[in-house]
């Protein structure tokens, strides 16, 4: 193996991070200013979803049945 | 996810399913005795005090990192959103959760007859590539638009199989299947069938029929249609399309034993679809004067993550001034999160008994011959979520201490065995294999295919349902 040879695998990871940190450092907090982005943000955090939840357990809020509709419907002991 | 786990067997260890069960039902009920010898002594029944369940004192055992904007360093720390000058910080927490997937790597190398000085090392660097796909997915912008962390998880992966590749010093502690179906025994917990009537008869019809329908007409339309060579990889794509997203997708993927690159080609569709479904369809509902509470339960029925079906209904309900549509959204969701354990073990019947058969092998019954091939982490997942389920519905009391154990601890510990065995997936990916299949396009028509019939077929039922049939259950 030539020294290039040797050394280009190191030289791709390399190169491959550079572009993850510039994404993840600059890009990303430069579309995170957008205000139509910044206002979809806000609006999450205010009402505190949690967008990346893969499943009802990672929510912020326990997604109980509605209280509306709680009259209406009393099928398992949830608690007072 | 195919793989030779009968090894460990042979060298005098435990069989790799046996050793996730035994792991992962361990680890549940740790989180449950815990939680009942720190049970509260005032109110312990209301929901009211304890929201979230009873506090259980293994949450402070392990976290993963925060949303951050601007530099990564605020991923360490919790701001308090009511004062944010009050932060908690939370790098210990991270880093015991890193020491959790070790420990798991470690118990499970020991149960299946393997050397364990070799594992470690490697098992701390995948625990901290782990970290790392953590805090990517954490950035506001990623977050919020519901790039899950299994997608940064397989990347950071890909790129270092694809660039330095994978050292033989690191290659022992390469277990992804054996975290994930670990991962999968503890999600079990979070499965509750109870969950399954919590919007009663229009959320069961919503979720039930047209759920199953999509699945199988799906999976049909990929293998006998459209002739796509993979069995497994119609069946991932059908799962997480109908049923919902990324962890159907891991479920049902480790149930038909599907290949890695299927798994993630399966989940970057998913993902990339969600997060256009989930900017689209709430305008669009508006747009169309659907009803809002038809339109929250078609959003839950439809989008694939469960965290983009509330950010569309919060999103919808914003649009109209009303909370209703966030509330079905999320409850029709997770009545879907609940069919998880039973379409992954509807599966694998299925898988083993009929699409793994060898016709030229010798005649056995076809019980016997299921019950070979079964995928036996199953029972384990659903053997979690059946004892959760009647501890759930025994009580207030034992309902509190259940959510308290999932949300204190399973459910953080399943995301870090998923996220480090998806770096695993992506150091060992070949996508090369699949170059073919990605070129033709067809998993790409396919997913449009049944997204479309799933479309089709969940507003008709939440028009029928809660819109027609139920609409006076479900108006205030």
């Amino acid at each position: 193996m030539t020294g290039l040879a040797a050394i280009l695998p190191g030289l791709r990871l390399l190169f491959a991070m550079a572009i993850l940190a510039a994404v993840w450092l600059v890009v990303l907090p430069a579309i995170g200013r957008n205000p139509a982005v910044d206002r979809h943000v806000r609006l999450m955090e205010s009402r505190d979803v949690n967008p990346a939840a893969m499943v009802y357990t990672e929510l912020e809020h326990l997604p109980l049945r509605p209280a509306w509709i709680e009259s209406h419907l009393v099928l398992w002991p949830t608690g007072n | 996810m195919a793989a030779d786990p009968g090894a460990d067997a042979r060298r005098g260890g435990l069989h790799e399913d046996s050793a996730a069960i035994l792991i992962g039902v361990a680890l549940v009920a740790l989180a449950l005795s815990i939680g009942w010898s720190g049970r509260p002594t005032v109110d312990a029944g209301s929901r009211k005090a304890f929201p979230k369940g009873w506090p259980n004192p293994l949450a402070a055992t392990i976290d993963k990192p925060q949303t951050w904007s601007e530099a990564p360093k605020q991923a360490l720390v919790v701001v308090d959103k009511k004062d944010p000058s009050k932060v908690k910080p939370v790098s210990i927490p991270i880093l015991l959760g890193m020491t959790w997937v070790v420990g798991v790597l470690a118990a499970g190398t020991l149960m299946r007859g393997r050397s364990l000085p070799a594992v470690i090392p490697g098992a701390v660097l995948l625990a901290i590539l782990g970290g790392l796909a953590y805090l990517m997915a954490a950035q506001k912008v990623i977050n919020y638009y519901n790039l899950e962390y299994p997608l940064w998880a397989l990347l950071v992966g890909l790129v270092i199989g694809n660039t330095i590749g994978v050292g033989k010093w690191l290659e022992p502690a390469l277990q992804g299947e054996f975290l994930i179906k670990a991962g999968l025994v503890v999600f079990g917990a979070e499965v509750l069938f109870s969950r399954l009537l919590e919007l009663g008869l229009p959320g069961l019809l919503t979720s039930w029929v047209v759920t199953p329908i999509v699945l199988v007409v799906t999976y049909l339309f990929g293998v006998h249609w459209m002739k796509i060579p993979s069995k497994s990889l119609c069946m991932v794509i059908s799962a997480d399309m109908s049923v919902c997203g990324v962890s159907a997708a891991i479920a049902t993927g480790a149930a038909c034993k599907a290949k890695k690159e299927e798994l993630s080609l399966a989940i970057g569709l998913s993902l990339l679809f969600t997060v256009a479904m989930m900017v689209v369809m709430p305008p669009f509902i508006q747009w169309a004067g659907i009803d809002p509470i038809v339109g929250g339960a078609w959003l839950g029925g439809t989008i694939d993550a469960t965290g983009a079906v509330v950010a569309a209904g919060e999103m919808l309900g914003k649009q109209l001034d009303d909370k209703r549509p966030a509330e079905v959204a999320a409850t029709v969701k997770m009545i879907q999160n609940s069919m998880i354990g039973i379409i992954a073990f509807a599966v694998a019947v299925y898988w083993a008994g009929w699409v793994d058969r060898d016709a030229s092998g010798p005649k056995t019954s076809l019980v016997a011959e299921a019950w070979r091939r079964f995928p036996k982490f199953i029972l384990g997942f659903i053997g979690t979520s059946i004892v959760c389920s009647w501890l759930f519905t025994t009580s207030p009391e034992l309902a509190l201490l259940v959510d308290g154990a999932i949300q204190g601890f399973t459910s953080r510990l399943r995301g870090w065995l998923f996220c480090v065995g998806f770096v695993c997936m992506g150091l060992q990916t070949i996508f090369r294999e699949l170059a073919p299949t990605l070129a033709s396009g067809r998993p790409l028509i396919l997913y449009c295919v049944g997204q479309a019939l799933n479309l089709a077929l969940s507003l008709a039922m939440a028009s029928l349902t809660f819109g027609w049939l139920f609409k006076q259950v479900v108006t205030p």
